[in-house]
């Protein structure tokens, strides 16, 4: 799942900054080959500042694209210093951002499959970026989106899956807002609709949102013999392009390995951020 | 235009005096989209050990004010992969290759530096001597002259490679480290490693490391990088390559004043992947602004108030 292409470093302009619910923000930024060539689940690594503290990039997964006008967002809960910088920066302003970088999502050559995607919270983000992309080649009537929140207020996205011309499910924690209860346990329950209404067809999961969450995910799939499940992993990092070994996960060595005690630390940022759940080992 | 930016480390001849802190860029491919290899002095890659190293748990890194603590734990796949994965790919540049050697025991470290040795296409050994030796203790080598003699001295007869040993900060006295990596036949120093550290969360009331300490790198710890150096180079008369905190050509410049012959940047190349190539070019816009011709002139220079 790894693209090989051309990465780049840019100073890109701002051209949108929208609080879209509450703490959680979209911007718009400029960068024509970021545009075109990034592919969904991959990210972007932003300096929020032209300063030494904070020291370090902050990495946002791309949320959407038009490779038209050039352009590339981001979605993102406001919660520490970076996100905080980069929500108060200014249209017309310019943030230096290193990408596309990292792993994407596979979503197959098979006209048939039945794509299923989870959004946990801020999730939503690259799963958006997702949705259009399956819509774009194997059609909007093979997707559905489930989107979880704690509360309604926190659903994010869902006027625009719903644009995109996809089905879309809602769970919230606190029963605010359709399902209450986990997203998870609405995606135990579409896949069975899922495996009735289209024996023939293969499913396909796609998510991303908090670990246990995605911990849910994976057991879910693994108990209903899902043969493709791939979830987007996020984790603190340094550099974003694989040379310091910070931000890693413990993964199995080559595919699908039989023996559980052969694993090694790998790098989200480059192996990853999107694994098939096959290859990861929770703790 | 007849500035000279080319310096000698050893038997290593730099076209301009940087080259990469070990562990912040690979093996040099992965920043290979970002900068043209031939254009740094000397690539330093991360450190490799004669078998495969897994590395720490999560989390591995913490941000600090102008700097970041990292405790990765040498994660690394062992020297016959480097050997046989990475080096063929760095063949293809105009850039000496220093490798950077890790290991738990004297005969460790040895045998890497034999292996590399005998390897096409490495012109120089930096010596981590910021490992414990597992089999006499635990004690860190670079932190008593009795291990860093003892290190020091086994690699120097196991190569006959340009050996730069990496000084450890966390000392306190390094020109006594410096002096007996001479003495026991280092060829260079590199200096500094990072300092060590850790952080809290006052929340969780938890370490933030999973191994609790890690290195502090960045800005944050150029001053004291910059004294250590400057001391180091008044000790003995070896090459110096000199590092921490550098992110501009006018940091790298400062360290050349205080004695370094060579720089690396390291944690910079994470905020800027170009940083190495960018610092590069901003010591010779600073020597072209300044009317030095010669970066050797720069080396030692600093003047007293």
């Amino acid at each position: 799942m790894r693209d090989e292409i051309s990465r780049v470093v840019a100073d890109c302009e701002i051209i949108e900054q929208v609080e879209v619910a509450p703490h959680v923000f979209r911007s718009v930024l400029v960068e024509p080959t970021i545009a075109r060539t990034s592919k969904p689940g991959q990210f972007v690594n932003v300096r929020v500042c032209e300063c030494y503290d904070p020291l370090l990039r902050r990495p946002f997964s791309v949320h959407a694209v038009d490779p038209e006008k050039g352009t590339f967002s981001l979605l993102y809960d406001v919660i520490g210093r970076g996100t905080k910088l980069l929500m108060e920066m200014h249209v017309g302003e310019k943030v230096s951002v290193v990408g596309p970088l990292g792993s994407s999502f596979d979503v197959g050559e098979d006209p048939s499959a039945r794509h299923i995607l989870v959004a946990g919270g801020c999730g939503a983000a690259p799963i958006h970026f997702l949705s259009d992309w399956i819509c774009k080649k194997h059609g909007c009537d093979k997707v559905t989106v489930l989107v979880g929140a704690k509360t309604g207020t926190a659903l994010l996205c869902q006027a625009e899956f719903v644009a995109h011309g996809v089905e879309v499910k809602l769970a919230t924690e606190d029963g605010s807002f359709g399902f209450k209860g986990f997203v998870t346990e609405l995606l135990a329950s579409h896949i069975e609709e899922s495996k009735v209404k289209n024996p023939d067809s293969a499913i396909r999961i796609y998510a991303c949102g908090p670990m246990p969450m995605m911990r849910e995910v994976a057991r879910v799939c693994g108990e209903q013999g899902i043969k493709s499940c791939q979830l987007s992993l996020e984790r603190t990092m340094a550099c974003g392009i694989g040379v310091c070994m910070g931000c890693v996960t413990k993964a199995q060595d080559g595919c699908c390995s039989h023996h559980p005690d052969e694993w090694h630390y790998s790098r989200v940022c480059t192996d990853g951020p999107v694994y098939d759940a096959k290859e990861l080992i929770w703790e | 235009m007849g500035m000279n930016l080319s310096v000698e480390i050893g038997k290593i001849r730099m076209k301009n005096p940087v080259t990469t802190g070990s562990g912040t860029f690979g093996s040099g491919q992965e920043l290979s989209d970002f900068v043209d290899l031939n254009m740094v002095g000397a690539i330093t890659v991360k450190g490799v050990s004669l078998e495969p190293w897994k590395g720490n748990p999560y989390p591995r890194t913490v941000e600090t004010p102008a700097g970041m603590l990292n405790a990765i734990g040498l994660q690394n796949d062992g020297v016959d992969n480097f050997i046989s994965q990475k080096l063929p790919f760095l063949r293809q540049f105009d850039t000496p290759v220093i490798v950077n050697v890790v290991g738990q025991s004297v005969e460790e470290y040895a045998e890497v530096a034999r292996r590399l040795d005998k390897a096409e296409g490495v012109s120089g050994i930096e010596l981590n001597v910021s490992c414990p030796n597992v089999k006499q203790g635990c004690m860190v080598f670079g932190t008593s002259v009795e291990g860093i003699t003892e290190v020091v001295q086994a690699v120097r007869q196991a190569t006959s490679l340009t050996l730069i040993t990496k000084l450890s900060p966390n000392v306190t006295d390094i020109t006594a480290m410096a002096r007996a990596a001479v003495d026991a036949g280092t060829d260079a120093l590199s200096l500094i490693n990072t300092l060590l550290g850790t952080a809290i969360d006052p929340w969780t009331q938890t370490f933030r490391l999973a191994n609790i300490t890690g290195g502090l790198s960045g800005p944050a710890i150029k001053p004291v990088a910059l004294r250590m150096v400057w001391q180091v180079a008044q000790a003995v008369d070896v090459p110096i390559i000199g590092m921490g905190g550098i992110v501009t050509g006018t940091d790298a410049v400062e360290f050349l004043l205080a004695g370094a012959d060579a720089v690396a940047v390291g944690t910079g190349t994470f905020i800027n992947p170009k940083a190495a190539v960018d610092v590069a070019e901003g010591i010779a816009s600073y020597m072209e602004k300044m009317k030095i011709d010669d970066v050797r002139e720069l080396v030692g220079s600093v003047k007293t108030l």
